[in-house]
């Protein structure tokens, strides 16, 4: 007795609102699905009663089961509004006819009202004044002091050591307004080359594979989804972290008989449902996925189950390929790998070398995915099959992180290749996509200054700076971090933390006076002995970076603190609607970019509010997938402003790209769309080739082959050697993120306490570990490129030829967990949560990436796992549960 | 402290507030701060129109038998009062009895109001997978979801055992439809 873990002590009611609550409109603020929300407020001393006539949601109490109207607890909370408390609530919509149909949502978004800064709850963590590391301690100070040391460092930087040296990493999603005006400052102004968003080291496509078909990751709705007759669902379970794409969707939509073929090495909720009904679990070993593509590509071709009519429509020729310059134009990233010669194919040529590579026959498909070759045959059957009647199967196909990212081009290639042959890509219910992960909040207010990067792959090819790369060889001398947790989302973490440590605290010059020149003097020794400058903007004090080793930290206001605007995983923009007051001295993003940007002297940045960033933002949509051009135009039209036309569309705003037709807004269902009948261009209104054909000079889809030999060194060299475990990770749905908002809530921290690590009983039995037990994952074998920014000879950058010239470190990295024993991981894999910050699984993660195109293989990672004790949770009956995830 | 004499025991002093505390430790005696709303205080009407949890006896020790639940309706009446009495066979948060085995929770989701009744799976000691949504929650915690989307606990049903009467005493967590278990009497 008289041990006290988390506990959740619920309420047994909530405060109704009022009739004559205001009512807003916003969307969820986690993940792609982005399900649309009612904001009620109303002043505290009040309340609604149980009749319908009593309350503002127009209902009797107690609802009726799936009514969308019902209020937990979770949903309710108290905010400062004009200076007032005030009660409120944010609920699903339930009038809503789209994405979250009738009020249906995820224990995340359902959870958002907690996410409200209340003085009286976790949420008065908040960042709420400009602080400054003055002799070691972070002290308040006020905007124009912090912003004025920000700009004279900056200018001193930017003169002596070139744009090169000005480094911004930030989130690449939240909400146009700041994504805007954070790269116009950094790219379109400065012009750094040292840039990267939150999820990579540097810029560009998360699915180059995809991309390079031809194929738009983010062109299906979430009606083809729900209409398909079959999913091949890669690399995620789309319940945990896509929730209500698939509760509304997936197991509902067109189409609820559907069958589900799931790629994963561990089994979830949604697995064990689509399982029951029919489905497949095809039980990977982490890596492999290009290998088992390929193998069902093959066999189908062998059976003639490939889709010819589409194929001899829809995919390129060789010809096409190489007269029509592939995909894009000459000396891009992906121009190369269309075209000249060595991926690019037409489709009579893949066939042929297809049936001849070692590497996508069955027998070895076996034995390198450990998918047996039955389940293989069988899921290719489910894809491709025709029916007895002659007709297809619709088939489509979704991946995710743990698809891309572990085999970044070759398993998109050969995803997007299986995709096609069956058909997919261009019709209702017939689609290839991403599922998503954090939504569509991008726009670029600069374009990436690729030829100052010095990286470069074989041939003329620029690519993009390495950010993290850049960082260790010491070439930046400001950062400025902005939404994010750099450090433990990135691989190899442990040493970029060190070389931040180094360049920051270790540094001999640091602030002791709050005098805005004696600062900047100070700064200019430290960058001139070699340290770097850290500016950490955020809306919570993040671990190290933003408590440890930044000089400034800026407080920023975020959803529900502004008008912000952005789009969904079916391209869906919405107004997410301000409605309280942002705590303290916080401000949004776009205007402590635009404030800073003034100080430099920098002109463009005068917006007056988050409406004018909006306005000025749609040009640089114009012609892409998110292009709401033709909203402001029309806004501009009728005399209002965009935010406010957008404000009347509610929770179901539009999809873009947003078209003019007889003077109305119209929005675009799907991309690549075969189905759609456009007429001549109205007013402003672009037609984007991507509309109705693929997204290539041809608008045919294009063909890559896919080599295991690409990849088969790095993953060999990290497969699991004696004891050691694959560990890879992921996420689950209770979680957002790094959990910046869950930490808050105490209903989620009793569930969650600290990290977990998921291990095979056979696993644990041999490590004597239970579930419960305190575990350390640690590896000695963390390789960590370094340096090797240009490669000459076509394999300088392989793993192979980097270990021989001397570019692969060999480092360590450690974190606990707390063991969770379920058979619903492969034997042989351990899986811990992807990025929680005190537990920091990427440090065993190898800094790799994927010399084709930049992108890290975050799932993939070999670790010795030993118990270290018991937690405090083992034998706690209120926190943590240790029952497993994939109960049917 | 926002204490309240619960109407049904005029015979014992009992404090609602203190069977919720009561429950949350185990059978442990803590102390925890009440978090009153004043918003509440202020409304004098609405704060003496609410009824208290009802004493109602749901069941008898000996007559449980591990692992088979058994239905019974509580706090009132309606629809959405329906819950299961269960012997976990496993200690459980809030479990009564001599094993402290012993607990109850409401069968309806608290995503969307899911019938839960008939989901019990005994190797895990879990309600669920709900039928729409899929969530499933743990009864030897409180009901705390387990996987899925329900933003609150199952409301656990607070027991009380008097030699072999089983007697349900409180709600803790607000069961969904309602807006206040208390108020929602028919």
């Amino acid at each position: 007795m008289g041990k006290s873990d988390y506990y959740y002590l619920p309420e047994d009611r909530v405060p109704l609102p009022p009739a004559d609550a205001k009512v807003r409109t916003t969307a969820c603020d986690y993940c792609i699905v982005g399900c649309g929300y009612k904001v009620y407020t109303w002043p505290v001393g009040k309340e609604g009663g149980p009749k319908a006539k009593q309350n503002a949601l127009g209902v009797n109490f107690p609802t009726s089961i799936l009514s969308g109207k019902w209020i937990s607890p979770n949903m309710h909370n108290i905010a400062m509004v004009d200076d007032r408390p005030h009660h409120v609530v944010v609920i699903p919509d339930g009038d809503s006819k789209v994405v979250n149909v009738g009020g249906n949502h995820s224990i995340r978004g359902g959870a958002l009202a907690q996410k409200i800064f209340n003085s009286n709850k976790p949420s008065q963590e908040r960042l709420q004044a400009p602080r400054m590391r003055v002799r070691s301690v972070l002290q308040p100070v006020s905007w124009e002091t912090a912003l004025d040391v920000m700009a004279g460092i900056s200018k001193y930087v930017l003169e002596k050591y070139g744009e090169a040296a000005w480094a911004m990493k930030t989130y690449s999603y939240q909400y146009f307004e700041n994504t805007y005006a954070l790269s116009k400052l950094a790219l379109g102004t400065i012009g750094t080359p040292a840039f990267a968003p939150h999820d990579k080291p540097g810029p560009g496509n998360d699915t180059p594979g995809v991309d390079d078909a031809g194929i738009d990751p983010f062109g299906p709705s979430y009606e083809d989804w729900g209409a398909a007759d079959v999913l091949f669902i890669s690399g995620t379970d789309p319940y945990e972290t896509k929730t209500v794409l698939f509760t509304q969707w997936i197991m509902f939509g067109a189409n609820p008989n559907k069958k589900l073929i799931f790629v994963l090495p561990r089994k979830t909720g949604g697995v064990a449902w689509g399982e029951k009904r029919g489905g497949l679990f095809l039980n990977i070993i982490p890596g492999t996925d290009v290998v088992l593509q390929l193998a069902m590509i093959r066999y189908i071709l062998e059976q003639g189950w490939e889709d010819r009519e589409f194929i001899d429509k829809w995919v390129s020729n060789q010809w096409e390929i190489d007269e029509g310059f592939g995909r894009g134009t000459r000396n891009t990233p992906w121009q190369w790998r269309t075209t000249w010669g060595k991926y690019g194919i037409g489709f009579e040529g893949y066939k042929k070398w297809i049936l001849g590579y070692k590497y996508a026959e069955l027998a070895t498909a076996e034995q390198i995915t450990g998918i047996p070759a039955a389940q293989i045959k069988q899921a290719a059957a489910m894809v491709a099959r025709p029916n007895a009647n002659g007709s297809r199967p619709k088939a489509s196909f979704m991946l995710e992180k743990g698809n891309y990212w572990c085999n970044n081009y070759g398993n998109t290639t050969s995803f997007a290749t299986l995709g096609l042959i069956c058909g997919a890509g261009n019709r209702p219910g017939q689609v290839i996509g991403r599922g998503g992960g954090h939504q569509r909040g991008w726009i670029g207010g600069g374009s990436y200054p690729r030829i100052k990067s010095p990286e470069k792959v074989p041939g003329r090819r620029k690519k993009e700076i390495d950010l993290d790369r850049w960082v260790v060889g010491g070439h930046v001398r400001f950062a400025w971090v902005v939404g994010t947790t750099w450090l433990q989302a990135m691989a190899g973490s442990q040493e970029l933390m060190d070389v931040f440590k180094k360049a920051t605290q270790g540094n001999p010059h640091q602030l002791a006076s709050f005098d805005t020149q004696a600062a900047i003097e100070t700064l200019k020794q430290r960058v001139d002995s070699g340290g770097m400058v850290v500016v950490h903007q955020d809306i919570y004090p993040v671990e190290p970076i933003g408590t440890q080793f930044a000089d400034i930290v800026l407080p920023a206001a975020t959803w529900g603190e502004e008008d912000f605007t952005r789009c969904n995983g079916e391209r869906r923009l919405r107004l997410y609607s301000k409605f309280y007051d942002p705590p303290g001295q916080s401000r949004p993003d776009w205007w402590i970019a635009a404030q800073f940007a003034q100080r430099m002297g920098f002109k463009g940045f005068e917006w007056k509010d988050s409406n004018e960033v909006f306005e000025e933002a749609a040009r640089f949509s114009r012609g892409g997938t998110l292009d709401y051009y033709c909203l402001v135009y029309k806004a501009k039209q009728e005399g209002r402003r965009a935010h406010d036309l957008l404000r009347k569309l509610g929770t179901q705003g539009i999809q873009t790209p947003i078209r003019l037709e007889g003077g109305k807004l119209v929005g675009t269902r799907r991309l690549h769309d075969s189905t759609l009948k456009l007429g001549t261009p109205e007013g402003p209104t672009v037609h984007a080739k991507k509309l109705t054909v693929f997204n290539s000079h041809s608008g045919k889809a294009i063909l890559h082959r896919s080599y295991w030999e690409d990849f088969a060194d790095f993953w060999e060299a990290v497969k699991p050697k004696g004891d050691e475990l694959w560990v890879t990770n992921g996420r689950i749905g209770e979680m957002w993120q790094s959990g910046f908002d869950d930490k808050r809530r105490p209903y989620i921290m009793a569930r969650w306490p600290y990290a977990f690590l998921e291990i095979h009983p056979e696993d644990a039995k041999a490590r004597g570990i239970e579930s419960g037990d305190m575990v350390s994952v640690e590896s000695d074998r963390v390789y960590v490129q370094t340096g090797a920014y240009v490669g000459i000879e076509d394999d300088d950058l392989t793993f192979t030829k980097l270990m021989e010239r001397g570019h692969i470190k060999i480092n360590s990295g450690s974190f606990t967990c707390v063991a969770m024993v379920t058979d619903a991981v492969r034997q042989g894999v351990a899986f811990n949560y992807f990025n929680w910050p005190e537990s920091p699984g990427n440090a065993i993660v190898p800094r790799v990436p994927d010399p084709i195109t930049n992108r890290y293989r975050f799932k993939l990672a070999s670790a010795k796992v030993r118990k270290i004790g018991e937690s405090s949770y083992k034998h706690s009956l209120t926190t943590m549960s240790f029952a497993p995830r994939d109960i049917a | 402290m926002n204490e309240q004499r619960c109407e049904h025991n005029s015979n014992e002093v009992r404090y609602c507030l203190s069977r919720r505390e009561f429950l949350l430790a185990g059978g442990t005696a803590i102390t925890l701060v009440a978090l009153g709303d004043l918003a509440w205080a202020k409304e004098k009407g609405l704060a003496l129109q609410r009824a208290s949890y009802p004493r109602t006896l749901v069941g008898k020790v000996s007559k449980l038998k591990i692992d088979q639940p058994i239905p019974f309706a509580y706090p009132w009446d309606d629809a959405h009062s329906q819950n299961l009495l269960i012997k976990l066979g496993v200690p459980a948060g809030g479990g009564v009895g001599p094993q402290r085995d012993i607990v109850a929770f409401n069968t309806m989701c608290t995503h969307m109001g899911g019938p839960l009744g008939g989901t019990y799976k005994a190797p895990h000691k879990v309600l669920g997978p709900c039928p729409f949504h899929l969530t499933t929650f743990d009864l030897t915690k409180h009901g705390m979801v387990v996987s899925g989307q329900a933003t609150e606990s199952l409301p656990q049903i607070v027991l009380e055992v008097s030699r072999d009467q089983i007697y349900a005493v409180g709600v803790m967590g607000l069961i969904y439809g309602y807006h206040d278990n208390k108020a929602a009497k028919a």
